[in-house]
């Protein structure tokens, strides 16, 4: 401990001898660090896996079986209610659940001025399959139409200023419902069961509803609807069931490799019996899309982020060499003292140490003011891009990541500069 | 050639002045070798400086070929420099990273002569020091004698008027430093101004003049005679 | 100053020099690829949209009642809301739309020449549903035929006829009038100015319009208000009070003026060319420092060959000239890597984003630009290093 604090006594009046070199090295390189983590957490947190462990075992299916032809077409990215239903008419998921989001307005009363909300339109096994937990009450028992909703922890005490609501009575577009059940606090992100009509980046909906119920009730997607024959999408309860109107997602749990290749069997049986029937035209193409490659199947990687990420680790090298390059001079213009201490008998492993002791105390600058300068970035990219905001918040595993980046960059930085200094030629350091 | 009247040259700290030059008299011919000689601290490594313009004076005049260095600007001062002087240094000062070659056309270039002239004076410069063979070595490749004629070599091959060596045979053995000054001689002969500062009474003597400094003033026994020199 | 010595003075520091060189190019590349963004994001800012952008506003709201949102208590709610914003002073025309213009996407659909469904459908055109003063409000001029006066369904068998902008209808009927003619949706009626409609329709001036009631309000409908030159900030103040005054029961999302729908079109872009100009910047601040350590460092390194060259005649400024020289040798070979690495660079961020090529000039300015900044970061310590005595220099030990 002694001789570590003497390593670090050694540095501080090194770094005092030279301070601009010194402070223009731990400027750039936490100008380059700050700029990076910046973006990392963007980056990190956009890509980040908010169910791990099922990820690959939700899917996303869809098949082309819509009215006209289409050649070498995707299938559509919102799927009808009658193939939802086609879909669903198997027992080998472990769960599955056609959902969509509306608007609506909610109040407790007609006098009480409305307050606007969206309502997730949904079916039992989606709190199952994404793992929605729950406050109070329970869940729908089956897909039927009922008139209960289901209501966010933080929709619930806003409305009754309480969150145990379970039995009271609501209006939503100023019809009588009842609260069924609270959730708890949840926010899953990115929400990757909205990723098809690229809402994965927004907040979670505040109300839940029974798919038939909304359908009932003519509510219209908020996201994006389809109509590819003339299905009028004012009438939702009954055309809308029908006809080829698409604005519905649908999420299968298909935990085995059997059970996923059941599915695809399914799938493909289904579609050739519709054609059959004469109910698509086009040539077969069903997709299975697992939740992991959700978003880069519907294409919804914020492009601007990856671009900027390209760029920001550009920036990150660039610092990395000037850092290198003012610490290889700060080096270079030390040596004499490095020869020094190797002529009075420091062995080049007890430089090394000294470098460790460097490193160390760049390292610490270099965090401080690199999450100095990140935090400003994450206010500016927050400004710049609002639709992430939600994305730009630090836990402890970034935190961590960023940290060993930081010590690993410090490291780099000091490693060649005192190779040098202190594996140069002892004898001709001295001489010069 | 060479004239400096009641020279004078003081370095400044905080604390205190010194005098290094005081009132020096002095007075070159073209064609003398002159070797400055003094204990050390007494100032001829400072008269040399001043001579070579590498350091300015504070009091008196100092009259190059007749015309006062006095005032001349760096650039001015730098053209002298170029074409009337040559050095040569105790410490040789190659720059390591060049070619003898380059070394030696090093001075010319800056008089911006054009490239195929250069390589004809540098190599004659190096056939006069026996090193013609080596003019793509590096200076680290050469003994210290060997450095040293590479030295007079970029002296003399800006064909100066004056050289002015600072112990030149100071890091050389004897039988490299007898190679020096027979190459020193050789150059004076020739029709080149040496002033020459040395320790070595030997090589003193073969000067045409010796000239001693003490406490930053000529001695008196070493005053200017100009008979001495028509005698000689 | 011989270049041949240059180089070999630059090799002679191989290790620093390609530190210098490498960020040198990176900066470029940054440097070229951030002013092409830029570049481009203000040309898409000022392409002609056909519209009056500072002095129309948009005013985007939703009634709060089911009742409110279906026929005929909306057509009465529309009514008394146009009638509202009519009388305010500076106000010029007002009328609903189920959508504004100047957006990404909407409520669009195909249209195709009823007669040549395979060789003329196009697959996605904004599709409006107006009061007859949309196109007053919008400031489009009439091109052809006559404009509906009004509202007629288009759910019914005679549906309201349609008015199309003028390269839509160059592209369905190319070479003749479209007036008259039959599309699978209803037969042409007029046709108008070129405006900006979606940028994700098939192009962004396709636009269909029709006179008709609003089909369904779930997502909302605008108020499209066209105001006198000195007005627009008053009329936007008093709108949403003047809204809900005429019926409580609404939200109003919004109340922008075209301008600024406009540059919300683009403000991804614009904040991506933001971060990349800042960036840029702290490249090129980081080059600087760069350049001045490496001048600094490099004159401490080189006092002694400084001295010797000074003896040997070379005056202060031909010292400046030379350390200058090896900047800008490093300088140019950077911008020639630089050049190349901006290539690639715009090839990688051509496949994330849409990005115009390189032209040849920029780079060139670029490397100006560079070359500026480095000069100007080693002139100080290049100054200092002259000032080294020449006296002191050359005695070494």
């Amino acid at each position: 401990m002694e001789q570590f604090l003497y390593y670090l006594k050694v540095s501080w009046v090194s770094i005092k001898r030279a301070p601009l070199p010194y402070a223009l090295t731990i400027f750039i390189l936490s100008l380059g660090l700050g700029v990076f983590f910046a973006n990392a957490t963007f980056y990190y947190q956009l890509n980040s896996d908010p169910l791990p462990h099922k990820s690959d075992k939700l899917f996303f299916p869809m098949t082309l079986m819509v009215p006209n032809e289409c050649r070498d077409c995707q299938p559509p990215r919102v799927l009808s209610y009658t193939n939802v239903q086609k879909l669903s008419q198997t027992d080998i998921p472990s769960a599955k659940a056609g959902m969509y989001s509306a608007d609506g307005y909610l109040r407790l009363d007609t006098k009480q001025a409305p307050t606007p909300v969206s309502i997730r339109i949904t079916q039992p096994d989606f709190f199952k399959m994404f793992e929605v937990p729950l406050l109070h009450g329970s869940i729908w028992a089956d897909d039927k139409a009922r008139l209960e909703l289901i209501l966010s922890k933080p929709t619930a005490e806003k409305m009754f200023g309480r969150s145990d609501v379970v039995g009271e009575k609501i209006l939503l577009d100023d019809r009588d419902f009842t609260v069924v059940a609270v959730l708890d606090d949840w926010q899953m992100l990115p929400r990757l069961y909205d990723a098809n009509n690229g809402g994965q980046l927004s907040e979670a909906d505040q109300v839940y509803m029974p798919l038939e119920t909304g359908y009932d009730f003519n509510y219209m997607s908020n996201r994006q609807s389809h109509t590819y024959d003339y299905t009028d999408y004012r009438q939702l309860s009954t055309q809308g069931r029908t006809g080829a109107l698409n604005q519905l997602q649908f999420w299968v749990q298909l935990d085995t490799e059997a059970q996923q290749q059941a599915y695809r069997q399914f799938m493909s049986n289904l579609v050739a019996d519709e054609q059959k029937a004469g109910r698509h035209p086009s040539a077969p193409n069903n997709q299975l899309v697992p939740m992991r490659n959700i978003v880069s199947y519907f294409g919804g990687e914020s492009a601007d982020i990856k671009a900027f990420a390209l760029v920001t680790l550009l920036f990150l090298g660039v610092c990395l060499f000037n850092a290198s390059h003012l610490s290889l001079n700060r080096y270079i213009s030390n040596q004499y003292e490095f020869s020094l201490r190797r002529a009075l008998g420091a062995s080049r492993g007890q430089l090394q140490q000294q470098m460790l002791a460097d490193v160390l105390l760049m390292a610490t600058f270099c965090c401080v003011c690199g999450l100095l300068i990140a935090w400003g970035g994450v206010t500016l990219l927050n400004f710049l891009w609002p639709a992430n905001s939600l994305f730009g918040r630090w836990d402890l595993t970034l935190l961590l990541l960023l940290l060993v980046v930081t010590f690993t960059t410090s490291y780099l930085v000091t490693l060649y500069p005192s190779l040098r200094a202190s594996f140069g030629g002892l004898n001709q350091q001295l001489k010069e | 050639m060479i004239q400096l009247k009641n020279l004078s040259k003081i370095f400044r700290t905080e604390l205190i002045e010194t005098h290094a030059l005081r009132s020096i008299e002095l007075q070159v011919n073209e064609g003398e070798f002159v070797a400055l000689t003094g204990p050390s601290g007494s100032g001829k490594s400072t008269l040399l400086n001043v001579l070579g313009t590498l350091e300015h004076f504070d009091e008196g005049d100092y009259l190059l070929d007749g015309q006062s260095v006095k005032g001349l600007s760096d650039s001015a001062l730098s053209k002298l420099r170029n074409e009337k002087i040559g050095f040569i240094f105790q410490g040789f000062n190659l720059i390591k990273d060049y070619s003898l070659q380059d070394n030696i056309e090093l001075p010319l270039r800056y008089r911006g002569i054009a490239a195929s002239e250069r390589k004809r004076r540098a190599e004659q410069a190096l056939e006069l020091v026996g090193l013609a063979a080596r003019r793509d070595y590096h200076p680290s490749q050469l003994s210290g004698g060997q450095q040293q004629r590479v030295a007079i070599a970029r002296a003399i091959a800006g064909q100066p008027r004056i050289l002015l060596a600072d112990e030149p045979t100071g890091n050389l053995d004897s039988l490299m430093a007898r190679q020096v000054m027979e190459l020193l001689e050789k150059i004076n002969q020739d029709g080149c101004t040496i002033l020459m500062v040395t320790h070595d009474p030997d090589q003193a003597r073969r000067a045409g003049r010796q000239v001693q400094i003490v406490d930053g003033q000529l001695s008196d026994a070493a005053m200017y005679d100009p008979l001495a020199v028509k005698r000689a | 100053m011989s270049l041949h010595l240059l180089i070999k003075s630059l090799l002679r520091r191989k290790v620093v020099t390609v530190l210098l060189l490498v960020q040198l190019a990176m900066t470029l590349a940054l440097l070229v690829n951030s002013l092409l963004l830029a570049g481009q994001t203000r040309d898409k800012l000022n392409e002609p949209t056909g519209l009056n952008l500072p002095h129309t506003l948009q005013v985007q709201l939703k009634p709060t009642t089911p009742d409110l949102r279906v026929y005929p208590l909306l057509g009465d709610l529309l009514e008394r809301q146009m009638a509202a914003v009519r009388a305010l002073p500076g106000v010029q025309a007002v009328a609903y739309a189920n959508q504004g213009p100047v957006r990404h996407g909407g409520n669009n659909g195909n249209l195709f020449d009823a007669d040549a469904e395979e060789r003329t459908n196009i697959p996605t055109i904004p599709q409006y549903m107006v009061s007859p003063d949309f196109f007053a409000a919008l400031g489009l001029n009439l091109v052809e035929g006559q404009l509906p006066v009004t509202p007629i369904a288009i759910d019914i068998k005679t549906p309201s006829p349609l008015v199309l902008t003028r390269s839509l209808a160059e592209k369905l009927f190319p070479g003749r009038s479209a007036i008259g003619l039959k599309t699978n949706r209803a037969p042409v009626a007029a046709v108008v100015d070129d405006f900006f409609g979606q940028s994700e329709a098939t192009k962004e001036t396709f636009n269909m319009i029709q006179v008709a009631p609003l089909f369904g309000v779930d997502w909302g409908y605008a108020l499209l208000v066209k105001t006198s030159e000195g007005s627009t900030e008053q009329v936007r103040q008093q709108l949403p009070d003047l809204l809900r005054q005429v019926d409580a029961n609404i939200e109003v999302f919004y109340v922008r003026t075209l301008q600024e729908q406009h540059q919300q079109l683009y403000s991804d872009e614009f904040g991506l060319a933001t971060l990349l100009g800042i960036l840029s910047g702290l490249m090129l601040l980081v080059a600087m420092v760069s350049s001045y350590s490496n001048a600094h460092f490099h004159a401490l390194k080189q006092q002694q060959e400084i001295g010797i060259k000074r003896a040997l005649g070379a005056s202060k400024q031909l010292i400046l000239l030379e350390l200058l020289s090896e900047n800008w040798l490093t300088t140019a070979v950077g911008a020639v890597l630089g050049v190349l690495c901006a290539l690639a660079l715009n090839k990688l961020l051509a496949s994330v984003i849409s990005l115009e090529a390189l032209n040849w000039w920029l780079p060139l300015l670029c490397s100006a630009v560079l070359l500026v900044c480095v000069t100007v970061a080693t002139w100080y310590p290049a100054r200092i290093a002259t000032k080294v005595s020449p006296a002191t220099a050359t005695k070494t030990l």
